[in-house]
């Protein structure tokens, strides 16, 4: 009934989170969008810049790469975390303790992550001595192009794993034990009851992790700033380090704003889902 | 039977080894930081039980760091995110209260922009926020570092669900009794919330702990730069002496690691309750 009066009451305790949204990130983004559609010494609105980037050889790669890199890297850290939530899924005594050991990088800093495996990939690091313990010769690791990204690969999931494996972990644990009775009664193996009830029961957290971990790999930018600097040959010049590069190594900002709109409105897309589902959720 | 055990066995030692894989490079900073530098890359090759164990000490790393800027960086980290937590409860919690306890026209609408606009992590929108605050003049200053951290959209999200949770008869006897908006807020639902604060309140640290980016454009000078970004450094600064590296990275990674362990439980709800079905 005095719903309309309500509005004045919840203005005043949304104030300061509105205004953080208006200045924090409405702002940042509708500049975003001003300054990359004026090209360099231009007073009009054109898509100058756009074409510019789009022709750039340079940007192209980089857009691939960073697109390869997503079809790869999202698959693998998203089985590696069920295979670990599934096989730390279980009451054994001690179990807690090695999740922690899992989880423990996430709460690390990327770029502390990124110094110590620049030390661990290097030629005579600690990389290459495990790799001798089963016989394989010394690797190039950050100084081949064709490796460079594969460590890229390696290190952002030594650090992000556990974190989605914690949200799978959290979803196995609600799955019903009558589910796997009901399965077993009907004489289904392993295998058939990974495939007809954990997978279907898992659909939510899964598609979940899906978004959420594709949105934080578009993002990735202490490990390749601080290990190769998106060399060998550009090979690991992921999207975020070329915008920063174009803005602050090249001083080009006005192809680095289109480049940001381009990130912004992937972003939103992403966002957009992730927060479709988090919000079905809260509604049931 | 015997053949159930020895399963179980090989299930408690593939679990075991997956740790231990992911735990040892940390255990390798953690050895490196008190061996001497020459130590360091000496015992990899071939792989022996001194290369995780050290066989000499020493407390010189970490002598050379905290006479160096590092200690500054830990102390400037320490305190924007400390800030950090502060202010964005205050701002979340306000803000979640609105949105879950007062009824008003519009407030999906609300919502939906703030979380939207909010989970686009800040890095994304890095460059012109540069530009912005670096008009403002907040270039180099704890300001700069504080406020794009105070509206967190995972924090807004949690706190939310937890005050939707909590009975409606709580706030209508309350007004019932004379009180006001901001007395439910503070007398009711504020003491009842303590959990759910420490999940938002760990979210907003261990992300402000984290960020690099962000601190990299805006606070570069010594006085101002947080341990994520000097570390980083390092190399420029020693030449590659890997003993303060690893023992700085070592400092880094305590802290949240021990809040990590500690709060553990909080973490894991409040990361799983954002993934996970009702």
């Amino acid at each position: 009934m005095s719903k309309t009066k309500n509005i004045f009451v919840a203005l005043a305790f949304l104030a300061p989170a509105l205004l953080a949204v208006a200045c924090l990130r409405i702002w940042p983004a509708l500049l975003s969008v001003h300054e990359s559609l004026l090209v360099p010494r231009a007073t009009t609105y054109s898509f100058g810049n756009y074409i510019y980037i789009f022709g750039d050889p340079i940007f192209q790669s980089s857009v691939w790469t960073t697109l390869f890199f997503s079809i790869v890297v999202n698959p693998l850290q998203i089985a590696a975390a069920l295979g670990l939530a599934i096989l730390l899924n279980n009451k054994m005594r001690g179990t807690g303790f090695w999740r922690t050991l899992v989880l423990l990088p996430v709460a690390i800093p990327a770029s502390v992550s990124a110094v110590v495996w620049a030390a661990a990939l290097r030629p005579d690091g600690l990389a290459n001595a495990l790799l001798g313990i089963f016989g394989i010769g010394p690797q190039p690791f950050l100084t081949s192009p064709a490796q460079a990204l594969a460590c890229i690969i390696l290190v952002t999931s030594w650090i992000g794993v556990g974190y989605w494996m914690t949200i799978l972990l959290a979803g196995l644990q609600d799955i019903p034990k009558s589910l796997y009775e009901a399965a077993r009664i009907d004489g289904m193996n392993r295998w058939q009851q990974f495939t007809n009830v954990t997978l279907p029961q898992l659909r939510r957290p899964l598609t979940f992790v899906l978004v959420a971990d594709t949105v934080s790999n578009f993002l990735v930018f202490a490990p390749v700033q601080i290990l190769t600097r998106g060399g060998p040959q550009r090979s690991t010049n992921l999207i975020m380090h070329e915008i920063y590069n174009r803005a602050f190594a090249a001083g080009d900002k006005s192809s680095a704003y289109a480049a940001t709109v381009v990130l912004i409105l992937l972003m939103l897309t992403i966002v957009a889902l992730q927060f479709r589902m988090m919000s079905d959720k809260g509604e049931k | 039977m015997g053949n159930i055990k020895a399963t179980t066995i090989l299930h408690a030692a593939v679990i075991a080894a997956t740790g231990i894989i992911f735990f040892l490079p940390l255990w390798w900073i953690f050895v490196s930081a008190f061996r001497p530098e020459e130590d360091i890359f000496r015992y990899l090759s071939p792989l022996t039980i001194e290369t995780f164990l050290p066989t000499r000490w020493t407390f010189d790393h970490f002598i050379t760091l905290f006479e160096s800027t590092f200690a500054r960086s830990i102390f400037n980290s320490l305190f924007v995110a400390v800030a950090t937590v502060l202010g964005g409860l205050a701002v979340c919690t306000l803000a979640a209260f609105a949105l879950s306890v007062i009824e008003f026209p519009g407030r999906n609408l609300v919502f939906t922009l703030m979380i939207v606009s909010f989970l686009i992590p800040f890095d994304a929108i890095a460059l012109p926020l540069y530009q912005i605050m670096r008009g403002a003049e907040l270039q180099n200053s704890y300001l700069g570092l504080i406020l794009p951290g105070l509206g967190n959209g995972l924090a807004v999200f949690l706190l939310r669900q937890f005050f939707l949770g909590l009975p409606k008869e709580l706030r209508e006897a309350a007004m019932v009794d004379g009180m006001g908006w901001f007395q439910v807020f503070w007398r009711i639902y504020l003491p009842l919330s303590g959990p759910a604060m420490i999940s938002a309140g760990l979210i907003m640290f261990i992300f402000q702990w984290q960020a690099y980016l962000w601190p990299l454009l805006i606070a570069p000078a010594t006085e101002y730069k947080v341990a994520a970004v000097s570390i980083a450094q390092f190399n420029s600064a020693y030449g590659i002496a890997f003993g303060p590296i690893m023992a700085g990275a070592m400092c880094i990674s305590l802290i949240p690691m021990a809040i990590l362990v500690f709060f553990q439980p909080y973490f894991s709800n409040s990361v799983a309750s954002t993934g996970s079905k009702e």
